[in-house]
């Protein structure tokens, strides 16, 4: 819960930086201003690097500005504090924004229901058991889809990532269908299995970039020293490692921020956070802080996960397009 | 930050158009049938009982039987004022925040890439994706709140809006989904192109610079061409996923006012779980999964092309 704060900060530590960095660029010039471009158009480019630090600025106030109203209302007390300025108002807003009596009143609401906790857990096992299915069986799908040739593997590589692809909604009006005949509806193997339609597909397609870019000498090899393919494959298991942990991760992150799925499938036993959060709405009233806080509580863990994994979450959300 | 191009045959020596010995075929089965036979449960299956379900009246009560009512609910649907509308308002929806997404996103890149500050900056560009989306529609909508909204407080003080609410004006509504949209979504257009730039030789832009082409110019010369590709991949899956995720509709409008914000998986969620319609529902889910398989197809040509282009192959930097 911190860490947004703490990024907060460093948020606007860097947007002094990056003023001084403009000021910097007049006798060391950057990457791609180059000696002649300074003297031609020095006082040109001075202006464009207001420019750009403006501009970066105002986006990280525009990307940051939704958390800190978040994190803050989720520590606001009841009424007064939640009152508006009048229009126009501008320094009253600012005192609004920044002076207030934090309280953990709604968090201690939150968890007093004695639900919350319940839901947080089931958010975790539906999210961790498909990531840890979709890891297993992505693992050697995604070897023989790296190593193998054979007829149709092109046909079955764009099923597979289809599959990824497929509306939500979609996909939910036949699982509900079938879980219902199953008597799955309203409990967490139908929410684990929905998640693994969308997981699996998505393992074995990363996975795959993470084997192809194991030598296969390095299995020969193993095979040379008298180990069976299946060892060879367990040996360079390490290698892959962090390709696995992103992507258990990645899972995670896809599951645990689901709403359909959960909201269709899971009913009041197998309810999840992000749905648990949105049901606080149709109370009587919108109490704002306290969607604030179930929100916060939704979202702290996924963002320290994220930045943990910083390197490989930009791969994983852009399905591999983008490789660090 | 390379590109995935590289990652096949950049492994010491090894002939990138075939990065890797075969398995033998012994091998093959038991390592790819687990997964197969799961992921055919999962997507086949219910595939066939979707096409089933769009030509019966599907049962509600625990086993209450389906009844065949042929192409009932496919006329229904291609009758469907509503139906065609809401296909109107997802392309006018996606058309929006994908040029937006798409400006702004590559204007990032571009600073980004130049930038001293890179690494924080793309942690804070990370933040809104990690949030479920959901929730990222329950905060805009407190936001947008006409008591207790900040946003809409802003708003007001900068005499942008006269009268009502944001989400309340039919003609506001939908363009407010498209600036959380861009809120949320932008930073993976960034750095999808981000990705791209990368891989633009620096001396290339500057001995465009060198010949006086300016940055507007070089861009277009130089930097486009190179990010072709990449921006084609962001556009694609900002589309796709348009059509996959309705999560901020639910939580800020619900497809109000009067059906303005109502995109197609929005009208298609609404006929099956709120009106449990799930015979009509299963007509429109395969029509929006037809319109899926096809960007599908090329997404995954693009990024067939990419791994195929060998002009890119070793700017892996790993």
């Amino acid at each position: 819960m911190t860490n947004p704060r703490t990024a907060t900060e460093a948020g606007s530590t860097e947007i002094q930086d990056d003023r001084a960095a403009v000021k910097d660029d007049d006798l060391v010039p950057g990457p791609a201003v180059d000696a002649r471009d300074q003297v031609v158009r020095g006082r040109g480019s001075r202006i464009v690097g207001i420019a750009i630090s403006t501009f970066l600025t105002l986006y990280v106030i525009w990307t940051l500005a939704p958390f800190y109203i978040m994190i803050t209302s989720s520590f606001k007390a009841k009424g007064d504090a939640f009152s508006l300025p009048a229009e126009g108002d501008w320094g009253g807003a600012a005192e609004k924004l920044i002076a207030f009596t934090p309280t953990t009143q709604h968090y201690t609401d939150l968890f007093a229901q004695g639900e919350f906790e319940r839901y947080f857990m089931n958010s975790l096992i539906a999210a961790l058991s498909s990531a840890i299915i979709s890891v297993v069986f992505g693992t050697t799908a995604a070897y023989a889809i790296s190593r193998g040739r054979f007829r149709g593997k092109k046909d079955l590589y764009f099923w597979i990532i289809s599959t990824r692809m497929a509306p939500v909604v979609a996909v939910t009006v036949p699982l509900y269908a079938i879980f219902k005949n199953f008597q799955l509806l309203n409990t967490l193997p139908a929410l684990i299995l929905a998640y693994t339609v969308f997981n699996l597909p998505f393992a074995i397609w990363i996975l795959k970039g993470f084997f192809d870019a194991v030598s296969y000498e390095i299995e020969e090899a193993y095979m040379v020293d008298g180990h069976s393919r299946w060892q060879a494959l367990w040996k360079i298991i390490p290698l892959v490692a962090p390709g696995l942990a992103a992507v258990v991760v990645l899972c995670v992150l896809l599951a645990w921020n689901d709403f359909i799925f959960a909201a269709v499938m899971g009913g009041e036993a197998a309810k999840t956070l992000p749905v648990a959060t949105q049901g606080l709405k149709s109370a009587s009233g919108i109490e704002w802080g306290q969607i604030m806080a179930a929100g916060m509580v939704t979202v702290a863990p996924m963002l320290l996960l994220g930045i943990v994994i910083r390197k490989y979450m930009v791969q994983g959300l852009t399905m591999g397009a983008v490789k660090q | 930050m390379a590109v995935n191009t590289a990652a096949r045959g950049t492994s010491a020596g090894v002939d990138p158009s075939g990065p890797n010995k075969p398995t033998p075929r012994r091998y093959l089965a038991p390592l790819l049938l687990p997964a197969v036979i799961l992921l055919a449960l999962l997507s086949i299956y219910p595939f066939v009982w979707l096409i089933y379900m769009s030509f019966n009246a599907v049962g509600l009560a625990p086993g209450a039987p389906n009844e065949f009512v042929g192409f009932d609910n496919w006329s229904r649907m291609f009758s469907d004022s509503q139906y065609w509308e809401s296909w109107g308002i997802l392309a006018k929806y996606s058309v929006v925040s994908m040029v937006l997404e798409v400006g702004l996103g590559t204007l990032l890149a571009i600073l980004l890439n130049r930038s001293k500050h890179e690494k924080l900056l793309i942690t804070i560009l990370l933040m809104p994706m990690m949030m479920a989306p959901v929730v990222a529609g329950l905060l805009w909508q407190y936001l947008y709140n006409g008591t207790f909204g900040w946003y809409f407080w802003i708003l007001r003080s900068l005499g942008l809006l006269d009268e009502g609410t944001i989400l309340g004006s039919s003609d506001i509504a939908l363009w407010a989904i498209v600036a959380v949209d861009v809120w949320e979504w932008t930073p993976l257009v960034a750095l999808i192109v981000l990705s791209g730039l990368k891989l633009v030789p620096q001396d290339q832009m500057e001995a465009s610079w060198m010949d006086g082409a300016g940055p507007v110019r070089s861009f277009f010369q130089v930097a486009l061409p190179a990010i072709k590709g990449s921006l084609m991949i962001a556009i694609l899956l900002r589309f796709m996923d348009n059509i996959r995720i309705i999560d901020h509709f639910i939580a800020l409008t619900g497809g109000g006012p009067a059906n303005s914000t109502k995109i197609l998986p929005l009208y298609l969620y609404e006929q099956s779980f709120s009106f449990f319609e799930l015979g009509y529902g299963a007509s429109i889910a395969l029509t929006l999964l037809l319109v899926t398989i096809l960007f599908g197809k090329l997404v995954v040509n693009r990024f067939e092309e990419r791994e195929e282009n060998p002009a890119k192959k070793d700017e892996e930097l790993v």
